[in-house]
């Protein structure tokens, strides 16, 4: 069988347990424990048809909406419940955070990297502020950028910019001799030898670094989203819990678990272009 | 080309002048002299080898000319001045030994390095590295990056990034050492008919005799450590050479035995300390 095929099997398999494997708890209850109960982890059945309700594809009524009659749009207007509006708004702090942290990682990375000096002084606070857990962080920037949507950008982005200054100051520092005594033979001044041989051969490095930032950019929003926030995902699930209602929180790590994939795949495709001259990249490039 | 070097040729003036150059590492606690007292001079387009066993400090000394080590004692001139080291001389190029190709950029992209940082106009510089691409016969590779080149063709693009900028100083380390036999044959005939056309001053390390042979003028034959200068050889062969031919001739054979009994000591003398 191909690989696809054991895979379909294995989807199919888990949703089916999850489906309707409770049914045997009556029967059998040593062989399902009462962590499957549908009140805690729903059901593929009732998730769905809550994704529909949340995303404005069915109404409460239980009709399926339709689109010419503008009731979709009616649906999205509305800024309860609103999966899309939810979406929108943690993707979005997600991006912000994400680029923010790479792009002051990266330079600080580089320059730390680059001057021996300037490593050693800042060694001891780098070291300090690393060994911080940045989560236990978020209650305090909630407090002081409010519950919009500036407060999730910040967690995000204090997540992310140390995972990649640590990348790319490594990076630098790893950068082969060779190629930096011959570009200075070939004339090229400081500067020049940190944008065309520091740079792409730190490129490696950052990248490793970019797909573990993008989880990290969205574990920090969603943090943000717990603890308070007007929209977004992590604002769903609080609600769905505090009603008691597992299919909503369901959906939401759904949701999450295709958002994280699609910017996970982004990030690949961005790497391969980008990483083309390295071998193992080469076959997907051309 | 014809502009500097055309007025020191009448006279064949020195381009590097060497005096007492001596080098000496820590290394534990004990101090180690790698090169000791070299003097030498390279007159302008003369091509001459630095030939020793290994540990005989000719890299060194090469190295210390290119600015990439200082010097513990003496002094080295180029072109009148002295270097600094640390601070890239301008008009001297360097070969290394070991493929230093950037492995992110394409052929082309590599070659025209030095003519990028110096920023000539984009359409100037394409027919420069056009015109060094087909005079090492990678044509067709321009696109290709590094890792998919054969050492022959690395060694070839690393060649032309250093000549595209036409330094009229050229120091080599052991550029073809990591090459098989054949491939370091084509490279003598790829280096000899640009040298005989551009007459660059070359300053060429290696341990090989029958590559210093094949291409120098003069051959300044190294001691075993502390390395210092033993000998100096003239290299009378004919130019312009033909690598392969010259080694089947009686003159090369017999300036071969000579000085190959001269380096043998040095081997003997270098494996016993």
């Amino acid at each position: 069988m191909p690989t696809l095929g054991w895979q379909a099997v294995i989807v199919l398999a888990f949703l089916s347990i999850w489906q309707w494997g409770w049914s045997l708890h009556a029967f059998a209850p040593w062989a399902v424990p009462d962590l499957f109960d549908p009140y805690f982890v729903s059901k593929p059945s009732e998730i769905w048809s809550t994704f529909l309700q949340l995303g404005c594809l069915r109404t409460d009524e239980g009709h399926y909406v339709s689109w010419t009659s503008g009731e979709f749009g009616q649906c999205l207007a509305r800024s309860d419940n609103n999966l899309w509006l939810a979406i929108g708004v943690t993707m979005r702090n997600t991006v912000l955070g994400f680029v923010t942290g790479v792009a002051s990682g990266f330079v600080a990375g580089l320059i730390l990297g680059r001057s021996r000096r300037l490593s050693t002084i800042f060694n001891p606070f780098v070291v300090a502020l690393n060994s911080i857990p940045r989560i236990a962080l978020a209650p305090v920037i909630i407090l002081a950028f409010g519950i919009g949507d500036a407060s999730k950008v910040v967690t995000s982005w204090i997540v992310v910019v140390f995972l990649v200054f640590f990348n790319t100051y490594e990076g630098a520092r790893s950068v082969n001799t060779d190629h930096i005594n011959a570009a200075r033979l070939l004339g090229a001044s400081e500067w020049q030898v940190t944008r065309t041989v520091v740079m792409p051969s730190a490129m490696a490095w950052v990248f490793a670094s970019l797909s573990p930032a993008v989880s990290f950019a969205l574990i920090g929003v969603i943090v943000g989203e717990f603890i308070g926030a007007e929209h977004g995902i992590g604002r769903l699930i609080i609600e769905s819990e505090a009603r008691g209602e597992a299919a909503g929180m369901m959906v939401a790590v759904f949701v999450l678990m295709i958002v994280g994939t699609v910017l996970t795949a982004g990030i690949r495709r961005l790497q391969s272009y980008l990483l083309r001259w390295q071998d193992q990249h080469q076959a997907d490039a051309t | 080309m014809a502009n500097g070097s055309a007025q020191f040729a009448m006279t064949r003036l020195s381009r590097v002048d060497v005096e007492g150059l001596g080098k000496s590492f820590q290394l534990g606690g004990r101090r180690i002299e790698a090169v000791k007292d070299v003097s030498f001079q390279v007159r302008d387009g003369e091509f001459v080898s630095l030939l020793g066993p290994s540990g005989s400090g000719k890299s060194t000394v090469l190295n210390i000319i290119a600015t990439l080590l200082p010097m513990s004692t003496g002094r080295v001139e180029v072109d009148g001045q002295p270097i600094i080291s640390g601070k890239t001389t301008p008009n001297v190029g360097y070969v290394f030994q070991r493929d230093t190709l950037f492995p992110w950029r394409t052929v082309a992209k590599n070659i025209g390095y030095a003519l990028e940082l110096s920023g000539m106009p984009t359409a100037e510089r394409r027919e420069r590295v056009a015109a060094a691409i087909e005079r090492v016969g990678l044509r067709g590779f321009e696109d290709a990056y590094p890792a998919l080149l054969s050492g022959g063709m690395r060694q070839r693009a690393s060649l032309m990034r250093t000549l595209v900028k036409e330094p009229q100083i050229l120091l080599m380390d052991e550029p073809f050492g990591a090459l098989d036999t054949h491939t370091k044959l084509d490279m003598h005939d790829v280096l000899l008919k640009i040298w005989e056309r551009e007459k660059q001053t070359v300053l060429f390390v290696t341990h090989d005799l029958g590559e210093a042979l094949t291409l120098s003028d003069r051959i300044i034959l190294f001691s075993a450590r502390p390395g210092q200068i033993k000998e100096t050889f003239e290299v009378p062969f004919a130019r312009p050479r033909d690598g392969v031919a010259l080694r089947e001739t009686a003159e090369y054979a017999e300036l071969f035995s000579h000085i190959w009994h001269s380096l043998g000591e040095e081997f003997i003398k270098g494996r016993a300390t």
